[in-house]
């Protein structure tokens, strides 16, 4: 984002090393991509929650919220509005300072994620050269503001959901760290953009078809981030039937809503990172990133909203799947919860790591395996049980005597 | 299914048991994963209440549902045989009383169910000797204001409804078709409120609707001329007792224990019954004219004005305010004759009928202290220190022991 900074300051006619309010304008860009990512963050996180609704309410046989707007679209809006109008409530026994401060880390962990997530070519705030390293260490503070409203709160219900909150969290950063080395050892670079520009625009050339480390590290990384975000099947600190709420149940109003907030934006993250590290990110199929920097006028701009585009479908539709695996598992318990982590996912993933390490050296030697193993991967993993899967699923609907019917009764 | 979970038992290694975990968690969720996504490509079951239901949802309804009531006025008798029989007093009717030669005998001048409050419990469409009372199986009570959820079956208190005369043996009647009248009410509830009346217009409403202001129905002079009547055919006794029926509401509500009112009134003429208090719609003016016509057939004169309205100016304000005032002379208790000392005790009383004295109501407190020789002046919660010193200024004519 500087040297579009810097772009625009040379088309202004001044030198941006030596101009005196230089910055003045990065201050004013600053502050202007922050509020574009707060709200960013905001909106997608409504648009989330009634989608969620609705997809819960089809996966149920029911109808969902439908009254406000085109479709209920609207119902987000309503839901926000409320919340906003509500009173803000601090509990008489809290400790009043860190209970009113808990969302605010809540929020900042999780909106300096968008910092290095990217949304296209060009649309990234810092493309840094730590990007990974940096999302998985600013996400470790959402831990601290959920360990502070457990606490604050005063309350037992809230306390036992930090609790856990954090001994599962700290966990399964381990899975989703050593998971997402795979694809940082693939690309050579811990920069996001990076890792996407050695991947390409079809599906064969992501790094989940790499090799069938890469596929398991996908996974590994997937059901990590279900549980650092707080989702079902992990959904142990706010367990409504054994905790009311969670860390949050004495919240109320705008601050409930930032827990909110960042629960369901979090899906959004999570989504984005996967798409970022495992399925080529915003490549265009058949355009290399090196035929990308060199277009120019239309071109560029009709290929920025292209990419655009394939990043946040891919991202869509991981966010789907995390909605229809709430709506398709049962809540773990701690122990199991613990077992996944420890026994299954933390030795895969080391296991993962040496295999691509191993595989590298092969590639390296003999190139002609890589791209048959991509391939192999592609149809294996990729074609075959997607296309199992969709004839299982009709499979299912044919023997309850329905039929097919997505579009009536919304 | 059982041979296969005994025959894996005893062959699992660890690392097999390890590896059929990982297989388990696979293909469950395999399974599961597709059998919501089935699902969510189905048609809902759910219907989308209330728009897109095919039919209205009370259509759908059995036809012995209780919804809301409806009273069909054509056809209510006023006997308000409802209005006794609902046990959280929902319904309110008021009666205005006639002659029933220059203005009828019973019109309503309000009959209001409260849909709020009413719990459905259909105990006053039992009793309806009409059927006029019924329920619909209207059921939807979302109102833009709370007093709308009030169904004012008379719908102007200027304009009251005149009560239905039953034929005699009739045994169906024919009535509107149920639910329409409800209907036609519960359109109305999405409107705002009414406003609330003017000084000028809750005047008018309140003079109105007196049975004195009418000019109908003085209890009094009718019983007497009713009395008179009675002595003129006092041996004739199908006469007799037609002129006891005319003292009577003239609902056939059968509240009295017999068929109709002409049960009752025979009864009283034949001799067979001395009551005069059993009926109800009549209330207090049937008892007080059914009561002067037995006792002039028995003393065989007709009792003159003087003494019929001997307990009205006894009561309240000049004989309470002297009591409080002047402790002088010897409580009222000693000068007054039961039936007035019981109005000036009630008088004395907060009027809440909240029971804290251990009585049903503020009535069963003042009887008990007025009949019953209950000694205890005391128990009056809501009326405080005020209603303390009152009591004992009454009944003993002395200061209450600890004021």
């Amino acid at each position: 984002m500087q040297a579009f900074i810097d772009g625009l300051i040379r088309g202004w006619g001044y030198d941006p090393a030596t101009w005196a309010w230089t910055q003045m304008v990065y201050l004013a860009f600053m502050g202007a991509f922050a509020f574009a990512v707060i709200n960013f963050a905001a909106i997608t996180a409504g648009i989330f929650s009634w989608a969620e609704r609705r997809v819960a309410a089809r996966m149920q046989s029911r109808v969902g919220p439908n009254r406000a707007g085109p479709f209920g679209f609207l119902q987000w809006v309503a839901d926000a509005v409320k919340l906003l109008t509500k009173e803000d409530l601090v509990p008489d026994e809290a400790d009043k300072f860190l209970f009113r401060i808990a969302p605010y880390f809540m929020m900042v962990g999780f909106c300096c994620v968008f910092v290095t997530l990217p949304f296209s070519h060009v649309l990234i705030i810092a493309d840094m050269n730590v990007g990974i390293f940096y999302i998985l260490a600013v996400t470790a503070l959402i831990v601290v503001g959920i360990i502070m409203s457990g606490w604050s709160s005063n309350s037992k219900w809230s306390l036992f959901g930090a609790i856990r909150s954090a001994a599962q969290i700290i966990s399964y950063e381990i899975p989703a760290g050593m998971a997402l080395m795979i694809p940082v050892l693939l690309a050579g670079t811990l920069s996001t953009q990076g890792i996407i520009r050695a991947q390409g625009g079809m599906p064969w050339h992501w790094f989940v078809f790499d090799n069938p480390a890469a596929f398991g590290a996908f996974v590994i990384y997937f059901i990590s981030a279900l549980a650092e975000g707080n989702r079902t099947p992990f959904d142990l600190p706010e367990a409504e039937s054994e905790l009311v709420s969670g860390y949050n149940t004495e919240y109320s109003g705008m601050r409930f809503s930032y827990f909110f907030l960042v629960e369901w934006g979090n899906m959004w993250v999570m989504s984005a990172l996967a798409t970022t590290m495992f399925l080529g990110g915003w490549n265009i199929p058949h355009v290399s990133a090196a035929e990308f920097d060199a277009a120019v006028g239309a071109k560029a701009v009709v290929w920025e909203l292209l990419s655009l585009a394939i990043f946040t479908t891919k991202s869509l539709v991981l966010v789907f799947v995390v909605m229809w695996l709430r709506w398709t598992l049962p809540r773990i318990r701690v122990d199991q919860m613990m077992n996944m982590c420890w026994k299954y996912l933390v030795p895969a993933s080391f296991a993962g790591a040496l295999f691509v390490a191993g595989w590298m050296l092969i590639v390296h030697a003999l190139p002609m395996l890589g791209t048959l193993m991509h391939l192999v991967m592609f149809l294996g993993a990729g074609v075959l049980p997607v296309t199992f899967f969709i004839m299982r699923t009709l499979k299912n609907i044919r023997d309850t005597g329905d039929k097919f019917d997505f579009t009536s009764n919304w | 299914m059982a041979e296969s979970i005994s025959a894996a038992r005893p062959i699992q290694s660890p690392l097999q048991a390890y590896v059929k975990n990982v297989r388990d968690t696979a293909t469950s969720f395999w399974e599961g994963m597709s059998v919501t996504l089935s699902y969510m490509f189905r048609k809902p079951i759910t219907t989308q209440y209330p728009d897109r239901a095919p039919v209205m949802v009370r259509d759908t309804i059995p036809s012995r549902y209780r919804g809301f009531l409806e009273v069909d006025m054509d056809i209510c008798t006023a006997c308000q045989n409802c209005e006794r029989a609902c046990p959280i007093q929902v319904i309110n009717i008021d009666i205005l009383k006639g002659d029933g030669k220059t203005v009828p005998k019973l019109r309503m001048e309000r009959f209001d169910i409260d849909i709020g409050k009413c719990m459905y419990c259909g105990l006053c469409v039992e009793p309806c000797p009409t059927g006029a009372i019924q329920h619909t199986r209207e059921f939807e009570g979302a109102v833009m204001a709370f007093n709308n959820l009030t169904l004012r079956f008379v719908p102007d208190v200027l304009a009251p409804v005149v009560a239905f005369k039953a034929p005699k043996g009739a045994e169906s009647f024919s009535r509107k078709p149920l639910g329409e009248i409800t209907r036609k009410l519960i359109a109305a509830w999405d409107a705002p409120p009414p406003p609330f009346p003017s000084k000028e217009d809750a005047a008018k409403a309140a003079s109105h609707g007196k049975p004195k202001a009418e000019g109908g129905l003085d209890p009094a002079s009718l019983g007497r001329t009713l009395a008179a009547k009675a002595l003129a055919v006092k041996t004739v006794v199908p006469k007799l007792s037609k002129v006891f029926e005319e003292a009577m509401a003239g609902t056939d509500c059968g509240d009295c224990g017999y068929a109709d009112c002409k049960g009752y009134s025979d009864a009283l003429a034949a001799g067979t019954d001395f009551s005069p208090d059993k009926c109800a719609p009549g209330g207090a003016d049937s008892k007080a004219m059914l009561e002067t016509i037995l006792v002039s057939l028995k003393t065989g004169a007709v009792p003159g004005p003087a003494a019929a309205p001997a307990a009205a100016p006894a009561g309240d304000a000049p004989a309470g305010a002297p009591a409080t005032t002047a402790p002088a002379g010897p409580p009222l208790a000693q000068t007054l004759s039961k039936d007035e000392l019981y109005k000036v005790v009630l008088d004395a009383m907060a009027g809440t009928d909240c029971g804290d004295c251990e009585y049903p109501d503020c009535d069963g407190y003042t009887k008990g202290i007025v009949y019953e020789g209950q000694t205890d002046l005391n128990r009056c919660a809501p009326g405080g220190e005020d209603t303390k010193v009152k009591l004992f200024q009454i009944m003993l004519g002395t200061k209450p022991p600890s004021a």
